[in-house]
């Protein structure tokens, strides 16, 4: 990220390369909308090589990336004053009929569909640290730098998130 | 009582929890150990099951157009760019005496850079020591041109900065105190954008948060604000706030100095 700081923007192709996968993925399990992800991960290189000379080289690149991507995030909620929430009506919906009139065991599929929708169902806030403490290589520690907390603080957020996300999980199992 | 002081007390609270017979004291405990470290949430056998769950989250691949999308962004930065070198433009039109000056101290170091290209002794460092000399003289005649009454003068100095490959801390402080001490809106404007590029340099973003509050005009407000969302500077969020608290500041600043904040948070 020097180098792109300091004029040679090739190498920001190198840093694409490399994150641009973790980037979608962060944006997609926030939002559930891969076009809307790739507009988003857009946003965030268009900002890094807009404000590349702020980039200070005494930190990590990623941790970097992952504050413009938040501010990208919360940017685009504000304009468009939308969080998706889904209705527990729609619920039946999305998980399609023969999983609601299958007496059998879910399969793996569905229960990954009802965890989305979970997910889904929880607030920004709760979204985000539970993604943000999936992706790899991200320690607690420097989740709190990105979310301005203690790594102690982090781990409490992480663990009430989990609560909401278990509670929200039974209730759509429960609902189907 | 909040502290997770002994191993009983985990183990208890830890069965509690799986049994879901924890009092809200209790809650308090427990968050407070895992706040800590005492307990870990691998830990919390429930909790274990559901990140597995989200283990098997499956792994999302965006799609070729996004790395199109990205070269094509690419592509329009590189021809947007300022190409490289000195901008004469500027030097032109300044006045007569700074141009003939300018003039004649890049037709010296023309002859000489040729006499030493020509001389087999010719050395790196009395290249080094003449290309010092010409950015010296322009550092000089930028400095110059800022002390002048005349407010296209001091926005001609201003300007002359890009002009210059290597600024000392002499440019980036006299920057600095045109931001906070020109009578002239546009002057300092112009000084805060000449500003941004150095923004990396401890000290000048220092002067840049400091300067936050020493501005009455509503534009130079806003574009710190702005400035300080683009360099995440978050130390700039109580200086930030207290333009909030001054009565004189207007109503449509305050929504993005605000506006700001929130991001910045």
């Amino acid at each position: 990220m020097l180098n792109v700081r300091d004029g040679k923007l090739d190498h920001l192709g190198l840093l694409f390369e490399r994150y641009k996968k973790i980037l979608f993925g962060f944006f997609y399990n926030l939002s559930g909308d891969p076009n809307l992800s790739e507009d988003l991960v857009q946003s965030v290189f268009e900002r890094i090589l807009k404000y590349r000379q702020g980039f200070k080289g005494d930190g990590e690149f990623k941790l970097w990336m992952f504050h413009i991507a938040r501010n990208v995030n919360i940017d685009h909620y504000r304009k468009t004053n939308k969080l998706q929430k889904e209705d527990i009506e729609h619920w039946r919906e999305r998980i399609g009929d023969k999983v609601c009139n299958s007496e059998e065991a879910m399969g793996k599929a569905e229960e990954l569909k009802i965890l989305q929708m979970a997910i889904a169902r929880l607030d920004m806030e709760k979204r985000e640290v539970i993604i943000f403490s999936k992706i790899d290589g991200l320690k607690y520690k420097q989740i709190g730098e990105l979310l301005n907390c203690s790594e102690g603080a982090v781990k409490v957020k992480v663990f009430r998130a989990m609560q909401t996300l278990k509670a929200e999980y039974l209730k759509i199992e429960k609902a189907i | 009582m909040n502290e997770c002081s002994v191993e009983k007390d985990k183990d208890r609270l830890i069965e509690k929890y799986h049994q879901g017979n924890l009092t809200y004291e209790e809650g308090k405990q427990l968050e407070s150990c895992i706040e800590k470290g005492i307990i870990k949430l691998e830990d919390l056998s429930d909790l274990c099951h559901l990140n597995k769950k989200l283990d098997m989250m499956a792994s999302v691949e965006p799609s070729e157009s996004l790395t199109y999308s990205f070269h094509q962004l690419l592509n329009e930065q590189r021809k947007a760019r300022k190409p490289l070198g000195f901008k004469l433009s500027g030097i032109w039109n300044a006045k007569p005496i700074f141009r003939w000056t300018y003039s004649l101290a890049l037709m010296m170091a023309g002859i000489t850079i040729g006499w030493l290209a020509k001389n087999s002794n010719a050395t790196h460092t009395e290249v080094g020591k003449l290309y010092a000399e010409v950015q010296e003289m322009k550092e000089m005649m930028m400095l110059t041109l800022l002390e002048k009454e005349s407010t296209s003068d001091r926005l001609r100095a201003v300007g002359l900065t890009s002009d210059i490959s290597e600024v000392s801390d002499k440019i980036t402080d006299a920057l600095l105190k045109t931001l906070n001490n020109d009578e002239n809106v546009n002057v300092r404007l112009a000084a805060l954008e000449a500003l941004f590029p150095y923004a990396s340099n401890t000290k000048v973003r220092k002067g840049l948060i400091t300067s936050i509050t020493n501005q009455e005009s509503p534009m130079v407000q806003m574009g710190l604000a702005e400035m300080m969302v683009a360099l995440q500077e978050k130390r700039a969020i109580g200086s930030l706030r207290e333009l909030l608290k001054k009565e004189e500041t207007p109503q449509e600043a305050k929504d993005r100095i605000n506006e700001s904040i929130q991001i910045l948070i």
